[in-house]
């Protein structure tokens, strides 16, 4: 039985591959012998819940999962980060496991804590640290040892301005997963083999100005201005080797959960709806940057006044206080419609600092999910179709924000990630949610 | 190092478990036991997957990140 690979490589993008792909020789020779496609994303296109999406072929409301973050219930401060148990459905390897087919897995986001599965599984970064149980089996860390050294489940202190320190230590990361991928898939049993290197993600975040010359902040004369192109290379010559330790005739996936785009700004969400009179204060924010957590925290929230909330992020996810759903919600339920549209249509045209339309998207989620699980956003919000981050905190005394409140960050998510079969599976648009029928129908084909 | 407590379970699900090792991907019986007790307690929400404190620092990580704001 021939076995399937799948690389992930967390936000590679299109556009940006096929214009650094005559200087990736191992990713042009299987595009070139096999397919390249968009892969659309889910909304939001964000790691979590985008990869699970892929791997249980379920977008985020049948999951309930909307975010890292989800409301455990309707109270006001009661947010879980999500975790490979917020996953009920099954992925993949589940399915295959079922049917006694074996898997390697390592780094998909959402397996921590890990689950037992047929196979081996190193979790993801949202593991703690590498001192917690964070591989089944739980003696499998000493391989991980064996074959990594010291495992870097994710990029420290991604915040900063010393670049190069970044830039080092993701590269570390990145050859050391690398390294631990070829250890397992040529010591191990697996019909399939599945890995999500998240460096490649961190460095668009960090260098997305220093190579894209429309980027407001690009420098031409950046001494990282080929840092990514050089990071893709590595990520081409690492693919390369561990390739060269994959049984013949194994059918490989390099695939991304989303793609990238430059990002503009950010809209202070919860500062406009303190404007509108949608969220009220008991007292000002003591200063710039407060987090409306915090606020809640201390009780300095008029709940009784207030209609909505949101929070921050890559996107912006819009709560609305319901009477008879929230504990002490103020809009009456036979207005719950009314509100939300009139909400979304004037969310929809906030404008930039000259007035101009930014193009904000607001998504409703009845409508853009199959099944409506767990507590969604009553509004999920791309400002300027996620050129402009959300910014959940208070205190700014004004709506756009240049600056990102939470340290330099040139980078947001776009909605198309990549799909690179060999051999190939067709050039035309594919959605992240077959991934998982396209690799059972391989062992399906393979079974018969 | 955590605590740990013996449980007996029955010889005839231990050498079921011992005689399928490699197939469950577990080095020992204690260790699968322990697997599957974890996640089906987490499943049920009876064991949280992060301790409090393990929760406030990947929510200080997912801010540093940019997920959170």
């Amino acid at each position: 039985m021939t076995k399937l690979a799948l690389i992930g490589l967390d936000c590679a993008d299109p556009v940006l591959l096929r214009e650094l792909l005559p200087g990736l020789p191992t990713l042009r020779e299987l595009a070139a012998g096999g397919s390249l496609a968009r892969l659309r994303s889910v909304d939001p296109p964000i790691t979590i819940p985008a990869w699970m999406c892929m791997m249980t072929g379920k977008d985020p409301g049948e999951l309930g999962v909307y975010g890292f973050r989800n409301r455990k219930d309707h109270g006001y401060d009661k947010l879980g980060v999500a975790s490979s148990a917020s996953f009920r459905e099954p992925a993949v390897w589940d399915l295959l496991g079922e049917r006694g087919l074996r898997s390697i897995l390592i780094g998909v986001p959402g397996t921590y804590p890990p689950k037992p599965v047929k196979g081996l599984l190193v979790s993801c970064f949202l593991a703690p640290s590498t001192e917690v149980a964070y591989t089944y089996p739980a003696s499998l860390r000493e391989k991980v040892t064996h074959f990594a050294g010291e495992y870097l489940l994710d990029a420290r202190d991604f915040r900063t301005e010393d670049k190069a320190r970044l830039v080092e230590e993701v590269v570390v990361m990145t050859k050391r997963r690398f390294a631990l991928a070829r250890g397992l898939a040529s010591s191990e049993p697996w019909d399939l083999f599945a890995m999500v290197e998240i460096g490649l993600d961190r460095l668009h975040h960090a260098l997305w100005a220093h190579h894209d010359p429309q980027h407001p902040h690009h420098d031409p004369a950046s001494q990282f201005r080929d840092a990514l192109r050089q990071y893709y290379q590595l990520l081409d010559q690492e693919i390369a080797a561990l390739l060269c330790d994959l049984p013949g005739k194994t059918q490989v996936l390099v695939v991304s959960d989303h793609g990238v785009q430059s990002l503009e700004g950010g809209i202070a969400l919860n500062e406009w709806l303190i404007r509108k009179g949608y969220l009220v204060l008991k007292a000002d924010p003591a200063k710039p940057g407060t987090r409306l957590d915090d606020l809640v925290g201390q009780d300095l929230v008029d709940w009784s006044r207030t209609l909505a909330w949101g929070e921050g992020g890559y996107y912006g996810r819009v709560l609305l206080n319901v009477a008879g759903r929230e504990p002490e919600g103020a809009i009456p339920s036979s207005e719950y419609e009314t509100v939300r549209k009139k909400l979304a249509r004037e969310l929809a045209a906030i404008p930039d600092e000259e007035g101009c339309s930014i193009g904000t998207r607001v998504l409703f989620p009845e409508e853009i999910y199959r099944e409506v699980r767990g507590i969604a956003p009553d509004l999920l919000v791309y400002f300027g179709d996620l050129r402009f981050r959300s910014i959940g905190t208070v205190g700014w005394g004004r709506i756009h924000l240049r600056e990102n409140d939470t340290g330099p960050d040139d980078a947001n998510h776009a909605p198309y990630g990549i799909l690179l079969a060999y051999p190939g599976l067709g050039s035309g648009d594919r959605s992240i949610l077959e991934v998982k029928d396209m690799i059972l129908q391989h062992f399906d084909g393979e079974a018969s | 190092m955590k605590k740990e407590r013996e449980i007996r379970i029955s010889e005839e699900v231990a050498q079921a478990i011992e005689a399928h090792l490699s197939e469950l991907s577990a080095a020992s019986v204690d260790e699968y036991v322990e697997a599957v007790l974890r996640e089906r307690l987490r499943r049920d929400g009876h064991l949280p997957a992060y301790s409090p404190e393990e929760e406030r620092e990947v929510a200080r990580r997912l801010r540093d990140l940019g997920y959170l704001d």
